[in-house]
Formats: C-alpha cells, sequence, structure tokens
C-alpha cells in the first residue's frame, strides 16, 4: 500500500510517515506543490493526505489533478482551515475525507486504513486479529466465533483499537474519535473509561483474553498480551 | 432635519426679514417724499396769500370749498410767531367722516392786527397713493419671496443631487465584500473630492479588512500546524517501551498543554471571525429544531451523567442567521449547560415563536453573573475549561441581534437567547 503524503513542514510529514511506515504503509512525501503534482503524475498512489496551505500552491489544485489523472486514489485532506466552506469545498471536488490540525496520527491512521479498505474491497469484508472478528458490512463483532452484541459507541470502539494494533492511544484521541471534538470536557474521558471497562468485560465474557492494556496517565493500548 | 430644509428654514427668516424691512423702508420713504410734496405746495400758497394781503390788506372768510381751504383766525394776546406743519382730521360735511388734512399755520397782520392762518390740504389722495403702493409693494415683495424660495429650493435640490445619491450609495457600502464603492460623478468640485475621499476611505477599509481576514486565517495555520507537531510527536514518543512513570507525567502535561492551547487559539481565532463579520452565508433557520437535533450529539454524556431531558416547546422559532453560527451558538449553550452540571442533574430545553433557553441544575455561581460572559471568565477551575464558552455565544448573539440573558433560580441556571 503506498502512500503519498503533501505536508510543507517538514517534522509533521516526518511524524505522519514514521507513524504510517510502522503499520505496514510506504509513504513518500512531498514538501512542495511541485514536487507533489510530479509524484501523482508518475507514480500510483492508494491514499494522498493532502495538506491545503502549500508555499507554492494549493492543495485543492493537486486533489483536481488527481482526480483526473488516478481516481482510484483515496485523498484525506489535513488542514488548519477549519471552517465549513473548506471542509465542504474538499468534499466537493472529490477528497473523501477532511482532518483539521492539529490531529491524532492515530486517528489518521484508522482513517487511511478505512478509505483503503472501502476503496479495495467495497466494505465488503471482515477484519480479523487474533481471536477477534469483525464482520464490516453487518457490523457484527464475533470472538472465537462467538457473537457478541456491543453497542455502537463500543463497537465503534473496537474498531478504532483493531486500526491501531499495538499502538499507545491518548484518552484524549479515542474520545475524540468517539464523539468529535465539539464535546471536550472531563466527563468524555469519564466516558471513555465506562466504555472500555465494558468493551473489556464483553471481549473477556466470550472467551477472548484481556486485549486492552492500560496505560498509566496515557491512555490505552490494543495488543496481545 | 434634513439640509435642504435647514436652508430653506433660514433662507426663508432671513427673506422675510429682510422683506419687512425693505417694505418698512419703502413705506418711510414713500411717505416722507409726499409730505414733501404737500408742504412746498402749502409754501407756495403762503407765499400767494401774503402777496394777496400785501396788495389788499384784507380776507374774507368765505371760500366755500374744502380744497385750499384757508382759515383766517385774529389773534389776542401774546402768539409765538412760526410756521408749523400739522396734520389735522377735519369732518366730512356729507357723511360724517373725518378726512386727514396737512395744515400749515403762520401768523400775519391783516389791517395792522394780527392774524392766524392755517392753510389746509386734503391728504386723502395721498394716502390712498401710499395704500396702493404698499400693496402692490407687499404683493410684488411676497412673489418674490415665493418664487426665489422655491427656486432656491429645486436649485439646491438639484445641486445636492450627486450627494445625496452618493451618501446612499455609502451607507450601501459592504466592505465585507469585493464591490467597490463608487460614489457619483458631478460639475461640482467639492463632491467629486468627497467622492475621491470615500472611494480611497471604502477602499482602504475592504483592503485592511481582507488583510485581518487573511491575518487570521493564516495565524491558525501557523499555530495550528507547530501545534499539530507538537502532538504528533508526543504521539510518536508515547510509543516506545521503557517510559517511566515521571516521563509519561511530562509527556501527559506537554500533551494537554498543546490541546489546550490549540483549542485557545481556535476559539480566539473564532471571536476574531465573528467580530469581523467573516460568516457572510445567511439561511432561514428553525433554532428550536436545531438545538433538538444538537441535544442528540450529547445523548452520551447526558446518559453517563443521568441528567434528565424534559424539552417544552410552543412553537418554533425562526431566524435568519449563518447556520455555521447557529450550530456553534446551540452547541457552545448545550455544553455549557452539561459541563456545569452536576450528575443526575437536570437540562430543559425551552422554547417559544421568538426565544430558545437552555436550563440547567448547576451550584450557584461564584462569579459575578454579570461578568459570565466575558471571555476566560471561568467557573470550573479544571483545565478542560477554557473560558471562552459563553463569551462566543454572547459575540454571535451581539452580531445577529439576538439578546442574551441569564438568570438564576436555585439551582437552575438559565441562559435565554431572545429574538
Amino acid at each position: 500500500m503506498k502512500i503519498l503524503v503533501v505536508e510543507d513542514e517538514k517534522g509533521l510529514a516526518e511524524s505522519i510517515t514514521d507513524y504510517l511506515s510502522r503499520e505496514g504503509f510506504v509513504c513518500e512525501v512531498a514538501n512542495t506543490f511541485w514536487q507533489a503534482d510530479e509524484k501523482i503524475s508518475l507514480y500510483q498512489y492508494d491514499c494522498t493526505i493532502v495538506d491545503l496551505t502549500l508555499p507554492d500552491g494549493n492543495g485543492f489544485d493537486i486533489i483536481q489533478t488527481l482526480k483526473k489523472i488516478a481516481a482510484a486514489t483515496g485523498i484525506i485532506i489535513i488542514s488548519a482551515r477549519n471552517t465549513l466552506e473548506d471542509k465542504l469545498k474538499g468534499l466537493e471536488i472529490g477528497s473523501d475525507d477532511y482532518m483539521t490540525k492539529p490531529f491524532h496520527l492515530s486517528e489518521l491512521n484508522a482513517r487511511v486504513k478505512s478509505l483503503i479498505r472501502r476503496r479495495n474491497f467495497g466494505g465488503n469484508n471482515d477484519m480479523t486479529w487474533k481471536d477477534i472478528r469483525v464482520n464490516l458490512p453487518a457490523r457484527k463483532v464475533f470472538i472465537k466465533d462467538n457473537e457478541t452484541t456491543l453497542s455502537k459507541k463500543e463497537y465503534d470502539l473496537l474498531l478504532y483499537f483493531l486500526s491501531n494494533i499495538d499502538v499507545a492511544l491518548t484518552k484524549e484521541s479515542i474520545a475524540e474519535h468517539l464523539w468529535g471534538d465539539n464535546m471536550d470536557s472531563a466527563d468524555s474521558l469519564d466516558m471513555v473509561y465506562s466504555h472500555i471497562k465494558n468493551l473489556r468485560r464483553k471481549i473477556v465474557e466470550k472467551g477472548g483474553k484481556d486485549y486492552i492494556q492500560s496505560i498509566y496517565g496515557i491512555g490505552y493500548k490494543f495488543t496481545a498480551p | 432635519m434634513k439640509l435642504l430644509e435647514k436652508a430653506s428654514r433660514i433662507y426663508l427668516l432671513a427673506s422675510l426679514l429682510i422683506y419687512a424691512g425693505v417694505g418698512i423702508a419703502f413705506y418711510w420713504i414713500i411717505n416722507f417724499m409726499i409730505y414733501d410734496e404737500v408742504e412746498s405746495r402749502l409754501m407756495v400758497e403762503k407765499q400767494d396769500f401774503e402777496t394777496y394781503i400785501r396788495a389788499n390788506d384784507t380776507w374774507s372768510n368765505n371760500s366755500y370749498f374744502v380744497e385750499n381751504k384757508i382759515e383766517v383766525v385774529p389773534v389776542f394776546g401774546k402768539f409765538d410767531n412760526r410756521a408749523v406743519f400739522t396734520d389735522t382730521l377735519i369732518s366730512n360735511r356729507y357723511d360724517e367722516t373725518a378726512d386727514p388734512f396737512r395744515q400749515l399755520t403762520f401768523y400775519t397782520l391783516i389791517g395792522g392786527s394780527p392774524y392766524r392762518v392755517a392753510i389746509r390740504k386734503s391728504m386723502i389722495e395721498s394716502y390712498k397713493l401710499i395704500e396702493a403702493i404698499s400693496a402692490a409693494m407687499i404683493a410684488f415683495l411676497g412673489l418674490l419671496l415665493v418664487s426665489t424660495f422655491l427656486f432656491h429650493r429645486i436649485l439646491s435640490g438639484k445641486l445636492w443631487k450627486p450627494f445625496y445619491d452618493s451618501l446612499a450609495r455609502i451607507k450601501d457600502f459592504d466592505w465585507t465584500k469585493n464591490k467597490p464603492l463608487e460614489t457619483v460623478r458631478s460639475e461640482i468640485t467639492e463632491f467629486n473630492e468627497l467622492g475621491d475621499v470615500m472611494e480611497k476611505m471604502a477602499s482602504k477599509m475592504q483592503h485592511d479588512y481582507r488583510s485581518l481576514r487573511e491575518f487570521t486565517e493564516n495565524a491558525s495555520h501557523e499555530i495550528q500546524t507547530p501545534l499539530a507537531l507538537i502532538n504528533a510527536r508526543v504521539e510518536q514518543f508515547i510509543q516506545s517501551k521503557d517510559l517511566g512513570e515521571n516521563h509519561t507525567y511530562w509527556i501527559e502535561e506537554i500533551y494537554h498543554a498543546a490541546r489546550r492551547m490549540s483549542r485557545l487559539n481556535q476559539g480566539l481565532l473564532l471571536l476574531a471571525k465573528i467580530e469581523n463579520q467573516q460568516f457572510t452565508e445567511q439561511e432561514e433557520l428553525d433554532l428550536s429544531e436545531l438545538a433538538l437535533n444538537k441535544l442528540k450529539d450529547f445523548e452520551d454524556i447526558l446518559q453517563h451523567k443521568q441528567i434528565t431531558l424534559s424539552l417544552h416547546s410552543t412553537g418554533s422559532f425562526r431566524k435568519i442567521m449563518s447556520p455555521a453560527l447557529a450550530d456553534i451558538l446551540l452547541n457552545n449553550l448545550i455544553n455549557n449547560a452539561i459541563r456545569h452540571n452536576y450528575n443526575g442533574g437536570e437540562l430543559r430545553l425551552e422554547s417559544g415563536i421568538d426565544y430558545v433557553q437552555v436550563s440547567n441544575t448547576g451550584n450557584p455561581l461564584k462569579s459575578d453573573p454579570e461578568r459570565l460572559f466575558e471571555r476566560f471568565k471561568k467557573e470550573s477551575t479544571g483545565a478542560e475549561s477554557l473560558g471562552l464558552g459563553l463569551a462566543i455565544v454572547k459575540q454571535i448573539c451581539d452580531n445577529c441581534e439576538l439578546r442574551i440573558s441569564y438568570r438564576y433560580e436555585e439551582p437552575i441556571h438559565t441562559i435565554k437567547i431572545t429574538g
């Protein structure tokens, strides 16, 4: 899976590529508009992550070119601009997702994976890890082939974990993934805690292992014990 | 008062005073001329009379006619030998009216004895002349006054028209749009100069507004990007296996501070954007319905905090405003009502034809309710609270011509938005 990261802030581009490389993606970076333009005309990517504000051009133009020459490529916009107009414009010209800076790498990772899944399998696939199997179209979860009933948020939480195996996730990134960033309060961290507790219980009840590991002060990690 | 009206009034008042002055002066002059004429005739008659007396040395008081009536009366004792003009009234012998006469009285010797002689001339004709002239004067002056007044009005209206047209365009001018201000050109240099100055100011305003807008957007980008980098680096850092408890504590602090800063930045930028009126899109919205929908986003947390929700609606509150601002407004109101609620508390959403209000149970305010909507006015010391939520609500209300009020009836806090 090849991913192109178009981002002028070198440090951020490096963080994104490091993080995504760990997940098994092959990443390339373009720091300028012209680099990006050249790369998309030479190579094929499964997914492109585009920053809208580039020193020598506009990210929207890259997306438009990309749509013309490689319509199958998934496009995620990462931008500091958080106005509704920008978001709508981004979706209008064919991007698949819009993330406002600052974002969580884990969230970006989950969205890249979900985008590639949708592109490659039309959403018609199972996600399997150890003895957990998720049937995505039916939104059903099986532990050791026993179906377990999860609430909507628990299901979202599990998918988020499955997209970020072996990765330390902050409580904040989980809360934001589940409820968006318009509800930022101490209460949402409490809610994360109670959802984690329920999910852990439901997995263990059906014979699974306790995959959710707490990291003191930071958050949680989904990993084989 | 409008300029034209004011000018007309002043003009009218000044004209009236001047015309009245001119009229009175004219009257006096005519009066003087007529008297002068009559008196010189009387003087001539006096000479005639004296010539007659010198020749005949006798006078008979038998002249019948009123005109040129000469009255000769003998005087006894002392007299002041002077010729004097007086006005007198003599009764008409036919219709019992008194007619005005000018009379010259003097003394003379007839046959050796002194006599007082009075020669009179009727003023009836002269008075009629004065009346006629005065009437004509008044009529002409009045006509002149009215016509110059009308002329002045029409002329002023014409002359000032470019000014009023330009004024209307200036009133319509919107500096948030890209359309430049175009004032009306005319033959009048001053108006053209004024137009030039206004156009220059308007284009400066548009330019400043644009650069401010660009600045706020660029500032957002410039600040959010390093914050995104801090976040990303922290996220990478926490992946390392050998973090001590101390390390995780520090990292958490850094992470929180960066997130807080990012939210603060976003909040302040939002306030600046609202102040700069950058949310120009307008739509008719049903705020009551929007608030209801908004509550769905908060279902989880309401359940988590076991907050009882009660809804009461007597009508839909329709308002033309920016949908983005309406969304932020309601989000912040509900968020506020949940954040400052206690577990097992209550949240009430009420709406009517011209208001929407959110009430919640909560501890009494520690600070002055007057200052509730100020920036960085925090009730809770929780690090998550920025103290911008209600300031943003207030700013949105101010910009969208909504009124906001706060009420506390223990233990219910209510914030009401009225249209």
